[in-house]
C-alpha cells in the first residue's frame, strides 16, 4: 500500500526532508527488528523530534487511515517494530534527551529514544542507576523497554520495567496526547501508567517517560557454580530461593552454551560442566557477605562441581562476560536459531529441563540454554541449519512443543520479550476467550481505528474481533426472565 | 431488561446463593441501605449475581471487610451488596515459587498466618491490614509502611480473576513471577474500586520474611531536619525496610515522646547486616541533627493500631519526598488540628483530621490540593462522613485527557453502570 501524495507532502512539510525516509534503500533498514523471520517494509519512516511532531504524524496517518508503527532501536525479538501492513514507521532515534533529572525525588524524565544504559551513565557517578537491564541495554531504547515491558538479568530482585515507570506521556490512537502518572505518589483514577507499559505500540506512541532511579548498592558479589547437569543446577536455584535469598541475578548456561562461550571469548567457564549458575548478590556489604557464604554452601550441598566467587571487579566482569556474549557466541555452533522466552514456575525448572532434553532428542536438534533461572524465564536457543530443507520447520515444531509444555506447568508464553507478531498466535494457550476479548476491547479504547501497530500482540482470533460475545454465567431459570 | 418485581428478583438471587446467604437489606454501605446483600460461596455464584444484576440494571457494590467503604463519592444507588467474605480460601500456595493464589475475601491476616510457617510474607500493611480482605486492598490500592521496600499491590499482583459487569468471568496476568504476555490487566484492576470488575481471585508475589528487623525512632526539632535525614538516607546505601514520618500528634497517639517530627526507620535483613547498617543510620540521623532511640518489635503494631484506630477524616496525600516540609506545613496551615504520618521516602502521606467540621473542610482541602498539585500530587479523601463527601470531590482533579481515557474504559466495560456506579473519579 503506497502512501498518498498528500500524506507524503504532509509528513515532509511537518518534518522536513531529513525527517522523512522514502527511498527503498533507506526503508530497508527498518523492515524488521532482531527477529528477522518477520519482515514488513514501511512505506515511509519518519523521525520526529518532539511530542507535537509525533502527534501531528499520528493525526496525518489517522486522517488517511494509514498504520503507524513505532520503533526505538529495533532490538526487539518478537517481530514488533516491523510494518507488515506498510504504513508509517515512527523512529524515536531523534528523541533521546533526558528532560529532567530529579535525584532528590529519585526519578528522571526522558524521551523514548534514549538508550537504556545512557541514563545510568548519566547518574552513576552520583551513586544512582536505572534498574531494568535487558541484555540489549547498551543499544535498546527506554521507549522500547516500556513498549515491551522489558526485563533483564537483574529483574529477579528489582522487577521489570513496569515496576520502575512512574509516568508516561503518550500519543494514543485517537491522536490525543495523554499524560498519566508522574513523580508524586498515589494518583487517583485507573493506573493508566501500569496499563500502558507493555502495550507494544498498540495503544499509541510513548513520547516521554518518568522512571524511578535507585541508589547503587554498597556491595556486589558474583559467584559461579558449575554442576554436572541442568537438573542439579535447577535444584540449586530452588534451594537458594527456599533459603529466603533473592539474588540480584541468577543466570544459568548449559553445556552447549558453555562450549560456545568458551570458544568465542576464551575459557571463562569450566569445561566439562553440564551447567553453570551465575549468581549475583548486591546490597549492604554485610548482607552480601552473609548471603554469599550461604549460597556457596547451598551449591556445594547440591553437588556443585566447583564454586568460584569473584574477588574483584575484573574477575566479576569476566564471569559476566560469558553471559553477556552468549547470544553472539552461539554463532559458533549454529547457523541459525529460534529463541524461546517462555516462563515456568521456578520450582518446575528441573521438570521442564527434562522435558526439553526429550524434545531436543525427538527432533534431533541442539538446544543451547542461557536463561534467567531465578524467575523461571527460559531462553533456549533452538539451533537449526537454514540450508537444510525442513530443519526450520522442525525447529518451529520443537519450539511449539516446548511452549505447550511450559504452559501445561502453569507458565507464561513470554517472560520479557513480549508478544509482537511472533507469539500472538500462542496467547490462546494462556488465555480463555473472555480474557482475549477483554484485551481486545481495552486496545480498542486506545486505538478505535485499529491503526496503531496493527497485527501485533493480539492473535487473529474470533475473540479479538468485533461482535464477539464471551460465554456468560447461566442464570437460574424462573419467572424473572 | 425485563422489569420484574422485587420479590421475583429476590427469588432469583436466592436461587444463586441459597436462602441463608441472601438478605433483604443488610448493613448500609456508606449510609445507603442496600436492597439485598448476597454472600456467594463460589466465584461462579459471584459471577451469576453480577450477570443477573447486569440484566436487571441493579447497582452492585462489592465489599470485603468493609474497612474502606467510605472511599469515593457516596453511592447514589446500592441495589446489591456482593459480600466476598465467604470467598476466603487460599487456593494454591507455592512456597518454592514465592507465589500464592487466594480468593478475594481472604484477609491479609489469615494469609500471613498461613505464610508464617514457611517464613514468607505478603508485604502489604495498610492500617488495620490484618483484618482487611486482599480483594479490598487491591481495589483500593491501600498501602502501608512496607511499601518503602516492597512497593504496593500493583507491584505484587501477578494475576487476577474478576467478574466483568455482565458477569463474564475473566482472567488477566499470569501465575508466574515474570510475564509479559498480553496487556497488564492486573494493573488496570488495582485501585479501580471494583468499577471494571468484581475482583474474585488474586495471584500474588511473596517475599521471604527477613531474618531480623530492627527499628529506630529518630526525633527532630523541625520538619526540615527530618527531611534532611530522609534525603540523606535515600542518597545512601542503607536499605530501609520502612521509613515513616510521624508528626507530634501521631507520636502522641502512639504514646511516644512528642517532637516536631520523627522518623520511624527499620532495617530488615540478616542480623550482621542489620547491625552493620545501624551505625550508618544513627550517624545519618545525628548529622541531620536528630536524636535516635531504639524501638522494640512491637512498635509497628502500635503504629498500625494508632492509624487504624483513628476516628475522623483521613486524607491520603500523594507528593514527593523532597516536599515533606512544605506538605507538613501546608497541612498545619490549613488544618491546624490534623495529624500527619506516612511513607517519607515516597511522599505517600496520610493526614488524620479529628472532628472535622463539614463546613470548614472544603476550603482547606482545596488549598492543600493546590499546594501538593504543584508537583503533580493530589489529596484523596480516604475516609470521611458521607455528609462531608457529598459536598466535595473526594478524589480531586484528574487531568482532562487522562480522565477522558478512564471514562472511555469504564464505558467500554460497564456501559450500564452496574459496578459501583458514580463512586470513582469523575463519578465513573
Amino acid at each position: 500500500m503506497a502512501l498518498s501524495a498528500s500524506v507524503v507532502a504532509g509528513l515532509q512539510h511537518l518534518l522536513g526532508p531529513a525527517g522523512v525516509v522514502l527511498t527503498r534503500e533507506g526503508r530497508l533498514t527498518y523492515e524488521s527488528d532482531m527477529l528477522t523471520l518477520y519482515k514488513g517494509m514501511p512505506d515511509a519512516v519518519v523521525l520526529p523530534t518532539s511530542t507535537e511532531e509525533v502527534q501531528a504524524v499520528v493525526r496525518i496517518c489517522r486522517e488517511a487511515r494509514v498504520p503507524v508503527v513505532p520503533r526505538g532501536s529495533g532490538t526487539g525479538l518478537i517481530g514488533g517494530a516491523t510494518a507488515p501492513q506498510g504504513g508509517v514507521m515512527v523512529s524515536m532515534t531523534r528523541m533521546t534527551r533526558i528532560l529532567e533529572l530529579d535525584l532528590a525525588n529519585r526519578c528522571a524524565t526522558v524521551q523514548p529514544g534514549l538508550i537504556n544504559l545512557w541514563l545510568t551513565n548519566a547518574v552513576r557517578d552520583r551513586g544512582w542507576f536505572f534498574a531494568p537491564d535487558p541484555s540489549s541495554q547498551m543499544v535498546s531504547s527506554i521507549g522500547g523497554n516500556v513498549a515491551t515491558n522489558a526485563g533483564g538479568p537483574h529483574c529477579l530482585k528489582y522487577g521489570i520495567t513496569t515496576n520502575h515507570v512512574l509516568g508516561l506521556e503518550m500519543v494514543i490512537g485517537t491522536g490525543e496526547v495523554v499524560s498519566v502518572g508522574g513523580k508524586a505518589a498515589d494518583r487517583p483514577g485507573y493506573d493508566l501508567t501500569g496499563t500502558m507499559v507493555g502495550n507494544e505500540g498498540t495503544f499509541g506512541l510513548v513520547t516521554a517517560i518518568t522512571v524511578r532511579l535507585l541508589h547503587l548498592p554498597e556491595a556486589v558479589k558474583t559467584a559461579l557454580a558449575s554442576f554436572a547437569s541442568l537438573v542439579e543446577a535447577s535444584e540449586a536455584v530452588s534451594a537458594i530461593i527456599a533459603a529466603g535469598i533473592i539474588p540480584a541475578a541468577l543466570e544459568m548456561l548449559d553445556d552447549a552454551m558453555i562450549g560456545a562461550v568458551n570458544a568465542a571469548v576464551g575459557k571463562v567457564y569450566p569445561d566439562g560442566a553440564g551447567a553453570v549458575l551465575l549468581i549475583e548478590l548486591d546490597g549492604p556489604r554485610a548482607e552480601v557477605e552473609a548471603q554469599a557464604e550461604r549460597v556457596a554452601a547451598i551449591c556445594r550441598e547440591r553437588q556443585a562441581l566447583m564454586v568460584t566467587v569473584a574477588r574483584d571487579e575484573t574477575e566479576r566482569a569476566l564471569l559476566w562476560k560469558g553471559r553477556k556474549e552468549a547470544a553472539g557466541a552461539v554463532g559458533r555452533i549454529t547457523a541459525a536459531y529460534l529463541l524461546q522466552d517462555a516462563v515456568v514456575p521456578r520450582s518446575k525448572l528441573p521438570q521442564i529441563m527434562r522435558e526439553m532434553v526429550a524434545i531436543s532428542k525427538r527432533h534431533r536438534l541442539l538446544f543451547a540454554n542461557v536463561f534467567h533461572a531465578g524467575d523461571g524465564n527460559l531462553h533456549p536457543l533452538i539451533c537449526y541449519d537454514d540450508r537444510k530443507p525442513g530443519e526450520l520447520e522442525r525447529a518451529q515444531q520443537a519450539n511449539e512443543e516446548l511452549l505447550h509444555a511450559c504452559i501445561a506447568l502453569g507458565g507464561s508464553v513470554s517472560g520479557e520479550h513480549g508478544i509482537g507478531m511472533d507469539k500472538a498466535k500462542n496467547l490462546p494457550l494462556q488465555y480463555a476467550e473472555a480474557d482475549l476479548n477483554f484485551m481486545f476491547r481495552l486496545r480498542r479504547v486506545f486505538d478505535p481505528d485499529g491503526l496503531m501497530n496493527p497485527a501485533k500482540l493480539l492473535p487473529s482470533h474470533p475473540a479479538c474481533g468485533e461482535g464477539f460475545r464471551p460465554a456468560r454465567p447461566t442464570l437460574p431459570a424462573g419467572t424473572w426472565v | 431488561m425485563v422489569v420484574v418485581t422485587t420479590p421475583a428478583l429476590g427469588g432469583a438471587l436466592r436461587a444463586i446463593v441459597g436462602a441463608e446467604h441472601l438478605h433483604e437489606g443488610g448493613a448500609p454501605v456508606d449510609g445507603a441501605a442496600p436492597r439485598w446483600t448476597a454472600a456467594p460461596a463460589t466465584i461462579e455464584q459471584a459471577a451469576a449475581l453480577v450477570a443477573l444484576a447486569h440484566d436487571e440494571r441493579l447497582a452492585v457494590v462489592p465489599r470485603g471487610s468493609g474497612a474502606a467503604l467510605e472511599l469515593g463519592h457516596p453511592p447514589t444507588r446500592v441495589d446489591l451488596v456482593l459480600d466476598t467474605r465467604r470467598l476466603d480460601a487460599v487456593l494454591e500456595y507455592n512456597p518454592d515459587d514465592l507465589t500464592v493464589s487466594v480468593q478475594a475475601g481472604c484477609t491479609a491476616g489469615a494469609l500471613a498466618a498461613r505464610l508464617a510457617g514457611r517464613r514468607q510474607i505478603l508485604p502489604l500493611d495498610p492500617p488495620g491490614w490484618a483484618a482487611r480482605s486482599l480483594g479490598g486492598i487491591a481495589a483500593t490500592q491501600a498501602s502501608g509502611p512496607l511499601r518503602q521496600r516492597y512497593g504496593t499491590m500493583r507491584d505484587l499482583l501477578l494475576g487476577v480473576r474478576f467478574a466483568q459487569a455482565d458477569g463474564v468471568l475473566t482472567w488477566g496476568g499470569a501465575k508466574v513471577v515474570k510475564s509479559v504476555s498480553g496487556y497488564d490487566v492486573p494493573k488496570l484492576m488495582v485501585g479501580a474500586l471494583g468499577t471494571l470488575g468484581v475482583l474474585l481471585e488474586l495471584t500474588l508475589r511473596l517475599h521471604p520474611a527477613p531474618d531480623h528487623e530492627a527499628t529506630w525512632l529518630a526525633s527532630f526539632r523541625t520538619p526540615a531536619h527530618a527531611q534532611d535525614c530522609v534525603a540523606a538516607l535515600l542518597d545512601s546505601t542503607v536499605q530501609t525496610n520502612r521509613l515513616e514520618v510521624l508528626d507530634g500528634r501521631v507520636l502522641a497517639a502512639c504514646s511516644l515522646p512528642v517532637s516536631a517530627a520523627a522518623l520511624a526507620i527499620s532495617i530488615a535483613t540478616v542480623e550482621p547486616a542489620v547491625r552493620a547498617q545501624e551505625g550508618l543510620v544513627k550517624a545519618i540521623v545525628q548529622r541531620a541533627p536528630g536524636a535516635v532511640q531504639t524501638m522494640g518489635a512491637s512498635f509497628w503494631k502500635t503504629y498500625d493500631r494508632a492509624l487504624a484506630g483513628f476516628d475522623g477524616v483521613t486524607l491520603r496525600i500523594g507528593t514527593v519526598p523532597a516536599r515533606l516540609v512544605e506538605t507538613l506545613g501546608a497541612v498545619q496551615a490549613v488544618l491546624p488540628g490534623a495529624a500527619v504520618a506516612g511513607a517519607a521516602g515516597l511522599g505517600a502521606l496520610r493526614a488524620l483530621v479529628t472532628h472535622a467540621d463539614v463546613s470548614v473542610l472544603l476550603p482547606p482541602l482545596e488549598r492543600l490540593r493546590a499546594t501538593v498539585g504543584e508537583v503533580g500530587g493530589g489529596v484523596t479523601v480516604e475516609r470521611a462522613p458521607r455528609a462531608l463527601r457529598e459536598r466535595l470531590d473526594p478524589w480531586g482533579p484528574v487531568p482532562a485527557a487522562a480522565l477522558a481515557v478512564m471514562r472511555a474504559i469504564k464505558t467500554e466495560f460497564d456501559p450500564r453502570g452496574v459496578l459501583n456506579p458514580g463512586r470513582f473519579v469523575g463519578r465513573l
